[in-house]
């Protein structure tokens, strides 16, 4: 009972890392149908951020506001140039220039931070360990899981109650009224790219704990994400959720049952579920121009 | 390597030594192209490296057909045995001699002891565990579940909850790079470190690569490794290197430090000359060499360093550095060799 109890927790919080990498590549992707395979080096960077704060000594909370600000200004100037150029362009040159975009990254962050492998010292206060029924649990994936919770239901708000999260939506609706209306949507999609990025630099502190930080991780965390947003259904924001829980729990589960084959399960599972349902869990609304 | 040239000022044996470097991306496809370039276009004399394996197998036939001497640091067990070629030498472990005698020493140390392993799960891993297995059931060990992971695993959470509904007695584990920071950190976050007792290969607990990155998670725990910092032959080794300003040596880096010095010992035993390679290596294997991995005699039979492998144990060093140290050596270790 409490052995299953808390692998169920153990997956979940999983699934919190999961939908965390994958919220960033989400937004850009389901609001500006842009797809950012840089994305992973804006979770690195804020991994490194992280390490280096908490070592720091300054209050550790901080680093997650400080990941957010320099991924998110990182963002800013990628935004600037060349992202911006490339919004109307086909997937296939988007691919190309954020990929472009990754390696070189991942070279400049070995050359900045090296290429060994750092962790961070976690704070005290997140270094503990809650019992459930006589099992360790540590209070360190509690806070990843209530994060990733928060995190989920802030953007949520944002983006579909108020009247920002409206206008980011008509102007990929229709950007031409959008205009007419005297808004000014280069602007809007920029904010949409440096939240997104933000959104990745904090990820990165939080997950920094679980995966630690070196050069390659952009990329492994990349492909999780994506599998993240693909299996949740390309394009939607609750498909992400879905998705995160999804590919979670099977990697999670399928360690426990099968662990030679746990790879091996868990895709075919999800490979079988995007045969079935195509546009993944949550399959966009066709919008109507 | 790079250091140990830069300390005989490129000369080794009254002949200047050209250094190339290729990497092979620890692809056995890569590497076969890297090394037949650097045979066929470069026309090297000597080829040395591979950590990987893979690699080092699939190079194995390449510079056998070629015949150019290698000296090759990746340690499958089959390289000192079936695949065991006239032009390569092997001045590293097999996994065969740490599986073989973290066994010995667990037996040693607690008889009655059942043993749970975790690895990851490809060459290598298998190999150490197999090796671990054997050794430990002929001794009369007791082993518990085996458990395999996928290389690159992200998260071990639900293994440590497996792990501590088995209690096991002692874990025998291997895992190297990210995969071993990250399991190390997840041991201590559920609180498994010091309540199971962990012991591994020495890649597991690497001074270089894995140590400074896991805090005190490790401490307490004991590899089995021919490498260790407070081993006396490193000594030498330690000082230069950290003159350079690195952090106190790990595997690879001494590795292929002694690696340098196995093929300075054969150059000046033949004075520089090579290119009778049968000759040069009788030479190499009459006597031992002295290497920053202590003393190493060779096998003739297949071309494999006889080494004396160290059981280090993770203690709170100067500083509070945690270091891999010598709690007990087995001498001259010998892999079985070639079937006969």
């Amino acid at each position: 009972m409490g052995y299953a109890l808390v692998q169920i927790l153990n997956a979940l919080s999983f699934s919190a890392l999961l939908l965390l990498t994958g919220l960033g590549l989400s937004v850009v992707l389901s609001l500006m149908n842009f797809i950012n395979l840089a994305h992973g080096s804006f979770y690195l960077l804020g991994s490194y951020v992280a390490v280096y704060w908490f070592a720091s000594g300054a209050p550790w909370w901080l680093a997650f506001p400080m990941a957010f600000a320099a991924a998110a200004l990182a963002g800013a100037l990628l935004e600037r140039f060349p992202f911006r150029g490339f919004y109307a362009r086909t997937h296939l040159m988007q691919v190309l220039l954020t990929y472009g975009l990754s390696v070189i990254f991942a070279d400049l962050m070995r050359w900045g931070f090296g290429a060994q492998i750092l962790s961070p010292e976690l704070p005290e206060a997140l270094q503990g360990v809650v019992f459930l029924l006589d099992i360790p649990f540590p209070l360190y994936r509690l806070f990843i899981i209530a994060a990733g919770l928060v995190l989920g239901v802030l953007l949520w708000l944002l983006l579909d109650r108020t009247l920002w999260g409206a206008v980011v939506r008509a102007s990929v609706s229709d950007r031409g009224m959008v205009e007419a209306l005297g808004i000014d949507t280069r602007r809007v999609f920029a904010a949409v790219l440096v939240l997104s990025a933000g959104l990745g630099g904090i990820s990165g502190a939080l997950g920094a704990g679980m995966l630690a930080a070196y050069p390659g991780l952009d990329e492994e965390v990349l492909v999780l994400a994506l599998i993240t947003v693909v299996a949740g259904g390309l394009g939607t924001f609750r498909g992400t959720v879905a998705g995160a829980l999804v590919v979670g729990f099977a990697l999670t589960f399928s360690k426990l049952w099968f662990p030679e084959f746990a790879n091996a399960a868990a895709f075919s599972a999800m490979a079988a579920l995007l045969l079935l349902r195509p546009n993944g869990l949550v399959a966009p609304r066709q919008r109507q121009v | 390597m790079q250091l140990l040239l830069a300390q005989s000022g490129n000369i080794m044996a009254g002949r200047a030594v050209e250094f190339l470097v290729e990497d092979d991306q620890a692809r056995p496809e890569e590497g076969v192209r890297k090394a037949r370039k650097l045979i066929g276009q470069n026309k090297v004399d000597i080829l040395c490296g591979v950590i990987s394996s893979g690699v080092a197998l699939a190079l194995r036939d390449v510079v056998t057909e070629a015949k150019v001497p290698t000296f090759l640091l990746g340690s499958a067990n089959d390289l000192a045995r079936k695949a065991a070629s006239p032009y390569i030498v092997r001045p590293t472990k097999t996994n065969w001699m740490l599986g073989h005698t973290a066994a010995r020493w667990t037996h040693g140390k607690l008889p009655q002891a059942r043993a749970l392993t975790v690895a990851s799960d490809y060459a290598a891993g298998r190999e150490f565990v197999g090796d671990f297995a054997d050794t430990y059931r002929q001794l009369g060990g007791q082993l518990g579940k085996q458990i395999w992971t996928p290389l690159g695993n992200a998260d071990f959470g639900p293994l440590m909850t497996s792990i501590a509904m088995e209690r096991p007695d002692v874990v025998y584990g291997f895992f190297a790079g990210s995969d071993a920071v990250r399991f190390l950190r997840q041991w201590k976050e559920y609180r498994l470190n010091g309540r199971i007792p962990l012991i591994g290969t020495g890649a597991f607990f690497d001074q270089e690569d894995v140590l400074p990155a896991v805090g005190d998670a490790a401490l307490g725990t004991v590899n089995t490794f021919q490498q260790s910092p407070t081993a006396p032959a490193s000594a030498a080794f330690n000082q230069a290197y950290m003159a350079t300003g690195k952090p106190l040596p790990g595997e690879f880096s001494t590795s292929g430090y002694a690696c340098g010095q196995v093929i300075k010992a054969v150059l000046e035993r033949m004075g520089g000359d090579i290119s009778d390679w049968e000759n040069a290596r009788q030479a190499l294997f009459a006597s031992p060499v002295e290497t920053a991995l202590g003393h190493m005699p060779f096998d003739p039979r297949n071309g494999q360093a006889i080494l004396d492998i160290h059981v280090n144990e993770v203690r709170r060093g100067q500083g509070g550095k945690m270091i891999n140290t010598v709690v007990h050596t087995y001498q001259a270790v010998r892999d079985p060799g070639p079937a006969t």
